[in-house]
């Protein structure tokens, strides 16, 4: 029995032990004895390297990150896997559907994140995240004819807050109004707008100019209508008298405009929106929406690994107690909730856990995708032990102290896996 | 499963078919959602580094004269690229290799032979199933510093194969274990030594779950950055490392990047769409991983 | 530091007269130093061998530096010309921002590249500490003596041992502009602070945003501190800052951080707003300073002579498009000349790297990637001929005539934690300060906390 038999044994399982030895279990026995030593590696440092862990505010950011990405990714991708399973099953086409889905598996993190770097792009002309963010804002709220113009402090015109301009001075009919900005782009400028005309009175209206107080090259005078200078064309102007408009005019191409005598002494008002700023999308990548945004990316690549997993479950169900629901008068949302969830609640258990030690673990993503200035708010544990662990600034201490923790959150799971497998064999 | 008994009345007919129409446009639309990054990339890929930088991939969807196959030629010139791609290559069919051999010998071991504390010794194994890489990264650094395979093919190729072993073990042990003991039986009554009996019967019989283990092992060490950052030869890096060193300038570089990235995602998504059963299949058992 | 980039290896276009700014740079006029030029064929092929190199046949040799793209190319040829000299195998490895990290990775497995171009002093002094670099032989410092002022030689050096070539260098004292929005709106190029912020108010009222901050690499904006903090404090405070002889609380930080809060705290005064610079890498700040017709991003963008790289991207041509002014001057003080530098840097004891040192210490290696264009040497020895256009010849030729009267790249001399890793310490205090001007005093409380810890861990 034993003997020889013994001795094939250890011959077919020497590699296999020997390397595992060598460079798994090795490592985690070297690791957690590290981990209580200083950074010199010779003094004894209790659990300061823990309690490092724990104080110091990168690390620290890097723990409550990948406490956000444990709970939310494997959520995410997991509610999303049951969705789509569910769903493709009443499709014809379900399999296609589900390789599309399933296919970013099969690439590297790498590749993916530069796949993302591009999507993040900030400049809406450029990613296409904030190309249809923009655009489905822009349906909402279009952008105007002078983004940013506004008056110097000589002009006669201030700040009304909200974006919007008032006159310092309520206006009189028969005493032309002046209303100059400047901080137009040349672009900015409509073709056919014409050189701007010195306001003149006329009898019972309102009159006044409004123009572009700038002229090219320089060398006008401030609040003069200069030869040079013109009009801002299409401006809107409300005339407000006690908190009411009671008059509005649109300049014309040389920037005059007239207003009824019931505008006599009303303020004139430029609303916002003559001014404003082209919406600009948001900053994907910027500090307080970088971890979102790589966990959208990593939900891209592994929902496809959860819907197979959910699917392969859902093929195992009974179908008579699905039916049998339904012949009882349920509707899909409650044979869905009351029925199909619960009796795939083992899978669903194992796909999150699966996703959740993954997602722990998780580094090139947050390597590629955080630009660097970002890092650090995108800090996340595995980068961390590669930060601490090499370079001039290096402290193996705390480094070893990162993996030991690591070590520590998969443990459960290791023994979760240990005893399904047990009970599997008996 | 498009099939499903009838329902009773014609209302409730028209209700589910309605449900049926939505549902095909949500899918048909997260289809498309899902896929827009990957055609973004490819798009980028085939426009001058002037068109990218100017505006999105999508312009070119209206304006196909711009795309080109320049910055293909260009990196297919680049020695840093080809060289990478056949390093990738060096690297990769040898973990893969290996990860199978040594995995079946030892599932062999654990499913058919007798030795004292068999089942201990496999759940210790399994246990190590879930230890994450980065915790060997000091460690091994140190460890083949000393043997002199740091900075080698061979140490990478060392490291998958380790870290791949406790899955391959895991996968090859319970599929050898459905082996129906007659069989065994009936060879060892033959004569048959147990390499003989490993050769000839057990290894032809565990074809599928040797191929997913093989496919599995395969896209994760083609796939990976951080071990081939820290343990492979820098002057012969594979083509995640060397693009990775490109992403410093994303912006300026991503007539190389874009590419780069998607040459570098031909074999692992030709090998799955090859090979999805044995992938999906290798996925299922590897949930543990 | 210099992070130049770029991605076509379009040449540099040839300009029209640009040798004003280089006596203005150099804050001295003049005809500045056309020193020893080493008999340099103008505009030929860099073969003049003016250094001896050993045989080294088949000995193979890897060196590391940040560049990709066109830089990568450039410094690619240097190294042939290496090979083609010694007969040595050359091989190039680029890396991220965290060089440091990348070398202690392969430091930890026992085999480091043989030769890192590191880009700050601070990262030179604490390779030196941790015993990585290997101090330069002989033959190396014949050819730093014959061909590196003092100052450059010193900064090489770590307490008296010499380790280390400043091969490429950079002076990150300039402004670039578009002139066209300029021209528009009567705008001249301002030699004083105050002149700066009013010119800034003349293009914003003709309707561009006046400035372009690459807010997303955080160097940009030490360099922004450095150049006001070095003519408003004056070099001495400069040299005790770099030290960390005084605290960043100190009142002359304040200073130059409210004389910065008074340009960055404008509203629309910088391209895409505080938010949009912080995601704006260094090279597209240039580039959106020079494209976009009349309706550019932005009107200035600062940073030093390699911006001329990525200007060449554009269809903007130097010169007449796109022209600079010296770093103006602040509060009375001189107009600051502050550079920065790649130091090469030994890390093995090959023969062969030693050997790269010499050379790299060389005009005949300067010459090379000095063709190629978006490249300063220190080396006075390098014929001014080499370079590939009047504006570039001027800025070396102003350097050289500098002498010793430069101030080095503070963050760059500081430990790599505190200046010169993205997203920590002075990059990361920085971009917060840009978030939020008005904070200084609590920026400065950041940076002091920063600096103080890193120079705890041994800077």
């Amino acid at each position: 029995m034993t003997g020889t038999r013994g001795l094939v044994a250890a011959v077919f399982l020497l590699p296999a032990l020997v390397l595992l030895g060598a460079l798994v279990v090795y490592p985690i026995g070297y690791s957690v004895q590290r981990s209580f030593f200083d950074r010199a590696g010779t003094g004894f440092a209790g659990l300061d390297n823990y309690v490092e862990i724990f104080t110091d505010d990168t690390i620290l950011t890097a723990v409550r990150n990948n406490a956000v990405w444990v709970v939310v990714a494997p959520t995410l991708a997991t509610a999303l896997g049951l969705v789509f399973a569910v769903l493709t099953e009443r499709v014809r086409w379900g399999t296609a559907f589900k390789l599309v889905v399933f296919m970013p598996m099969a690439i590297s993190m790498l590749a993916a994140g530069i796949i993302f770097r591009l999507v993040y792009e900030q400049d809406p002309d450029r990613g296409v995240a904030n190309a249809v963010w923009v655009g489905v804002h822009d349906t909402f709220a279009e952008s105007s004819g002078y983004p940013r113009a506004r008056p110097l402090p000589v002009h006669p015109l201030e700040e009304a807050g909200g974006g919007a301009y008032v006159t310092k001075e309520p206006v009189r009919a028969g005493t032309p109004a002046r209303l100059p900005l400047v901080g137009v782009a040349p672009a900015d400028v409509p073709d056919d707008a014409r050189p701007a005309r010195e306001p003149r009175p006329a009898p019972g209206a309102v009159t006044g100019t409004a123009w572009l107080d700038f002229t090219k090259g320089g060398g006008g005078t401030p609040n003069a209508v200069d030869a040079r200078e013109v009009g801002l064309k299409g401006l809107r102007i409300e005339a407000v008298r006690d908190g009411r408009v009671v008059a509005t005019a649109t300049a014309a191409a040389d920037g005059s405009f007239t207003l009824p005598a019931a505008a006599d002494g009303a303020l004139l008002w430029l609303p916002e929106a003559n001014f404003r700023e082209p919406y600009n999308g948001v900053d994907w990548l910027g500090p307080t929406l970088v971890t979102p945004a790589v966990i959208g990316s990593y939900v891209w690549m592994w929902a496809g690994f959860a819907m197979v997993l959910i699917a392969a479950g859902l093929a195992g169900l009974p179908r008579e107690l699905l039916e049998a629901a339904r012949v009882d008068g349920a509707n899909e949302w409650q044979v869905f909730r009351r029925v199909t969830v619960p009796l795939l609640a083992p899978v669903l258990a194992v796909v999150l856990v699966t996703l959740m030690i993954n997602v722990l673990k998780i580094f090139d993503l947050v390597f590629i995708i955080a630009p660097g200035s970002v890092q650090d708010d995108a800090n996340v544990l595995a980068l961390q032990l590669y930060r601490s662990s090499f370079g001039t600034d290096a402290h193996l201490g705390v480094g070893s102290a990162i993996s030991v923790l690591l070590l520590l959150l998969v443990i459960p799971v290791m023994f979760f896996n240990i005893r399904r497998i047990r009970k599997a064999g008996r | 499963m498009g099939s499903r008994t009838a329902p009773a009345s014609p209302a409730s007919r028209l209700a589910s078919r309605l449900a049926g129409g939505v549902t095909q446009v949500f899918l048909v639309v997260v289809a498309l959602f899902w896929l827009m990054p990957t055609v973004g990339l490819l798009l980028s890929s085939l426009r001058s580094p002037s068109d990218i930088s100017g505006s999105g991939w999508w312009e070119a969807l209206t304006a196909p004269a711009q795309l080109t196959a320049d910055n293909y030629a260009a990196i297919l010139r680049n020695d840093t690229i080809t060289d990478s791609l056949l390093s990738t290559v060096m690297i990769t069919v040898p973990a893969t290799v290996l990860v199978v051999v040594i995995g079946s010998l030892a599932g062999y071991a654990f499913a058919w032979m007798e030795f004292p504390g068999r089942d201990w010794w496999f759940l210790a194994v399994v246990g190590l199933l879930v230890v994450p890489v980065q915790v060997a990264l000091v460690p091994v650094s140190k460890l083949f510093g000393q043997v002199g395979v740091f900075e080698t093919t061979l140490g990478v190729v060392l490291f998958h194969t380790a870290f791949g072993l406790p899955f391959a073990i895991f996968l090859l042990r319970n599929f050898f274990a459905e082996i129906p003991r007659e069989l065994l039986e009936a060879a060892r009554l033959d004569g048959a030594g147990e390499i003989r009996l490993f050769a000839r019967v057990v290894l032809p019989l565990g074809g599928p779950a040797i191929a997913s283990l093989g496919i599995f092992q395969f896209l994760w060490v083609w796939n990976d950055m951080l071990v081939a950052l820290i343990f492979a030869d820098s002057d012969a890096p594979p083509i995640t490392v060397a693009l990775q060193q490109q992403v410093r300038q994303f912006g300026n570089n991503i007539d190389v990047l874009a590419p780069g990235a998607f040459v570098s995602m031909v074999v692992p998504l030709a090998v799955f769409f090859a090979f999805q059963r044995q992938f999906v299949s290798g996925v299922m058992a590897g949930a543990v991983k | 530091m210099m992070r130049t980039t770029a991605r076509k290896r379009r040449t540099v276009v040839a300009l029209a007269a640009a040798g004003a700014l280089a006596l203005a740079v150099a804050g001295c006029g003049g005809d500045g130093g056309d020193e020893g030029g080493s008999g340099g064929d103008a505009g030929g092929e860099g073969t003049t061998q003016t250094v001896r190199l050993p045989k080294l046949d088949g000995q193979r040799l890897q060196v590391v530096a940040v560049w990709t793209g066109p830089e990568q190319e450039a410094f690619t040829k240097v190294l042939k010309e290496f090979e083609k000299r010694t007969g040595a195998r050359v091989s190039y490895v680029p890396t991220q921002d965290a060089m440091l990290n990348y070398i202690g990775t392969k430091i930890a497995g026992g085999s480091p590249p043989d030769v890192a171009m590191l880009q700050q002093v601070g990262a030179l002094r604490q390779a030196v500490e941790r015993k990585w670099a290997k101090p330069a032989g002989a033959e190396t410092k014949a050819q730093l003596a014959k061909n590196y002022s003092r100052g450059w030689q010193d900064l090489g050096a770590v307490d008296g041992t010499q380790y280390g070539v400043y091969f490429k260098t950079a002076n990150k004292s300039l402004i670039w502009y578009n002139t066209a929005v300029f021209d528009n709106a009567g705008a001249s190029e301002p030699k004083t602070w105050k002149e700066l912020l009013t010119t800034a108010e003349t293009i914003s009222a003709s309707g561009v945003t006046p400035l372009s901050v690459g807010g997303a690499d955080g160097w940009t904006l030490t360099d922004w501190f450095e150049n006001v903090y070095l003519s408003q404090a004056g070099p001495e405070k400069y040299d005790r800052l770099a030290k960390h002889e005084i605290k960043w609380t100190d009142p002359s930080v304040t200073r130059a951080l409210t004389t910065l809060a008074g340009l960055f705290g404008k509203p629309d005064t910088i391209a895409g707003g505080a938010a949009g610079a912080l995601q704006t890498e260094f090279p597209t700040s240039v580039t959106q300073t020079f494209t976009g017709g009349d309706r550019p991003k932005a009107a200035m963008v600062f940073e030093g002579d390699f911006v001329s790289i990525n200007i060449a991207q554009t269809e903007a041509k130097l010169g007449t498009d796109a022209k600079v002014f010296p770093f103006p001057a602040v509060d009375g003080g001189e107009p600051p000349v502050v550079t920065g530098g790649d130091v090469a840097v030994a890390l093995t004891e090959k023969p062969a790297a030693q050997a790269l040192l010499t050379f790299l210490a060389s005009p005949d290696a300067a010459a090379v990637w000095a063709a190629q264009g978006g490249f300063l040497s220190p080396n006075k020895s390098l014929d001014p001929a080499a370079y590939p256009n009047d504006v570039q010849r001027g800025i070396a030729k102003a350097l050289i005539a500098a002498g010793d009267d430069f101030r080095f790249d503070m963050s760059d001399q500081m430990p790599q934690s505190f200046g010169g890793t993205p997203g920590k310490g002075e990059w990361k205090a920085l971009q917060d300060f840009l978030k939020n001007p008005k904070d200084i005093a609590g920026t400065q409380a950041r940076l002091e906390a920063d600096a103080a810890k890193a120079y705890a861990n041994g800077g």
